[in-house]
């Protein structure tokens, strides 16, 4: 929420209206998806209502699995995603990338460890390594705190962090607390001690502020500077997708070309996530 | 008079309608559950489904067995009457038998309160509090079978309270005048006399209760840690049949998508044994009641 208003203030001073620039759009249109990107999309919605006034989109935060298949299935026009797309979504699927993110392994504030390897993370995820003293803290079980299947962030963190030591196919440890979204990861890791779990770098803050850490990977900090050049061993992209090509004169890619604007990346950047570099 | 006599029929075939619309929904809800959830045991024998405890929908070549679910599910609610039954029934039996006019109606609307709390405040109360509390007592994660058990317990307490108080009510005055009469304590009366008499009446609270617990969803999936494994023991991550449904529900699909419908059918024969059991006893119950007064 707090997100939300900082983009609406940011967007109040820094923008001209645009009003009139899609003036035939028109429509009530249903979008879904990951719960990663909601947050901007939230933002730019509100924005992008403002500037076409016949235009009402609504955003369902259902995960970026659930998102991609409703939009096959044709109940939505438009989804978010923060996982890659499989070689056979890509078959009917088009994903346009919108802003990058970080993910960030967040530990409770009882884990006295503030650096981690990649190799080791890999390890505690698939629960080769249970027990903090392993890692050199103190004598204490590790609580892993994963994500739903659903979720794009666990293919992701899967790929990006799991998947060289431990093979393409999805092995995460069974013994772990599972959780339904970035904000329930960041709750349960912020009260259980002992836990371990990873949240976009977005929701890292939720952590840090209830007393809990982040974890530098491999020496490097979670930061945005780092992401964007490419320095932060755990980022990903973040995309827009629709059924086939986006239709030049569609709500749709109305939609993209907003978030790919000046204006829209500005949105991107003051809800905490990370503008495409320009080039 | 026509009018009046075309008017009561018009009344009754409505009232035939609801009546039907009822069990219409039923059925089709149970073959609807069905016709989604069968075609599954095509590709899973019925045996691994039922006893495999390798849930893995996703890998590449998957695995469908729900054992870990189903033993959450019975062990969830086993626990959760293991502690509602007993104060629930002490709760009733206070209600009907021992508290003053002032302290029942104040008990009593307190537990028509507790009865209207969404689950999902429930589930927020476990996180801030039980599972915090169960976590600093036994260890563990906190979010476990215990924490997920505690609160449903306090979920079906208010089911077993209110039947329990009302059978109580329920019994003849008769009963109780005479057993006073032959010198019994008012206590006595209660536990050999009172509590006896409406056995019918509190088992069926707490079948109530039982249904409640095992289908209850949102407050466990938010206590339970919800891995799908079978729970280690008391402070062990506990997934029950309805955690399972609604976790995968919202991306499952193919494979997956059935075998969450035929999670739904062994919930759903769950739920219709455990009444079906539960109409025999009192039926066996009632009937030796019956007889022993014949007698």
């Amino acid at each position: 929420m707090k997100r939300l208003c900082s983009a609406g203030i940011a967007l109040a001073f820094s923008l001209v209206a645009a009003s009139g620039a899609f003036a035939q759009l028109s429509g009530s249109f249903t979008f879904g998806g990951s719960t990663t990107v909601a947050p901007f999309v939230y933002a730019a919605i509100e924005q992008f209502q403002k500037d076409n006034t016949g235009v009402k989109i609504s955003y369902e935060g259902t995960g970026s699995g659930a998102g991609l298949t409703s939009l096959a299935a044709g109940q939505y026009s438009l989804a978010g995603s923060s996982a890659e797309l499989s070689a056979d979504q890509l078959k009917t699927l088009v994903p346009t990338t919108v802003a990058l993110d970080g993910l960030t392994p967040v530990v409770n504030k009882s884990v006295k460890l503030s650096n981690i390897s990649k190799a080791n993370l890999a390890a505690i995820f698939t629960g080769k390594i249970t027990n903090w003293k392993e890692l050199g803290g103190a004598d204490s079980k590790i609580v892993v705190v994963n994500r739903d299947e659903s979720s794009g962030t666990y293919k992701a963190f899967w790929e990006i962090v799991c998947q060289k030591d431990y093979g393409k196919a999805i092995a995460y440890t069974k013994d772990a607390i599972v959780a339904k979204e970035n904000g329930e990861v960041a709750a349960k890791v912020a009260s259980t001690p002992g836990s371990i779990g990873y949240v976009g770098m977005a929701f890292a803050e939720e952590v840090i502020k209830a007393g809990g850490r982040s974890l530098m990977v491999d020496g490097v900090k979670d930061t945005i500077a780092n992401v964007v050049a490419k320095k932060w061993p755990i980022s990903r992209s973040l995309y827009l997708v629709t059924k086939g090509a986006p239709v030049a004169g569609s709500v749709e890619k109305a939609f993209i070309d907003f978030i790919l604007s000046a204006k829209g990346q500005a949105i991107v950047k003051s809800t905490d996530f990370i503008p495409l570099p320009k080039n | 008079m026509k009018l009046r006599k075309s008017l009561e029929k018009g009344a009754e075939g409505l009232l035939l309608f609801c009546a039907l619309l009822s069990t219409l929904a039923v059925l089709f809800i149970t073959i609807f559950l069905f016709h989604r959830g069968l075609p599954l045991f095509r590709k899973v024998p019925i045996a691994e489904f039922l006893f495999s405890t390798d849930w893995s929908p996703t890998a590449a070549s998957p695995k469908y067995g729900i054992l870990s679910f189903i033993l959450g599910s019975f062990y969830v609610t086993a626990l959760a009457l293991a502690f509602a039954v007993p104060v629930g029934l002490a709760v009733g039996v206070y209600l009907a038998e021992l508290a003053e006019k002032k302290a029942s109606r104040a008990i009593r609307s307190a537990v028509e309160i507790l009865a209207g709390i969404p689950s999902v405040v429930y589930g927020l109360f476990g996180i801030a509090i039980i599972s915090a509390v169960t976590r600093t007592l036994f260890g563990g994660t906190g979010y476990s079978l215990l924490s997920a058990s505690i609160v449903l317990a306090i979920m079906t307490l208010p089911t077993i309270i209110n039947v329990t108080e009302v059978s109580l009510r329920a019994v003849p005055h008769e009963l109780k005048e005479g057993s006073l009469a032959l010198g019994a304590t008012h206590w006595q009366t209660i536990y050999k006399v009172l509590v006896p008499t409406a056995r019918s009446g509190i088992i069926a609270g707490v079948v109530l209760g039982m249904g409640r617990a095992i289908g209850e969803t949102m407050a466990v999936l938010m206590v339970g840690g919800n891995a799908p494994i079978p729970p280690s023991g008391l402070t062990g991550k506990v997934r029950t049949l309805t955690m399972n449904i609604i976790t995968d529900m919202s991306y499952a699909k193919d494979d997956h998508l059935t075998s969450l419908f035929a999670t739904g059918i062994v919930l759903f024969v769950f739920i219709l044994t455990l009444n079906l059991v539960v109409q025999l006893a009192l039926k066996r119950t009632i009937s030796s009641v019956e007889g022993g007064q014949g007698a």
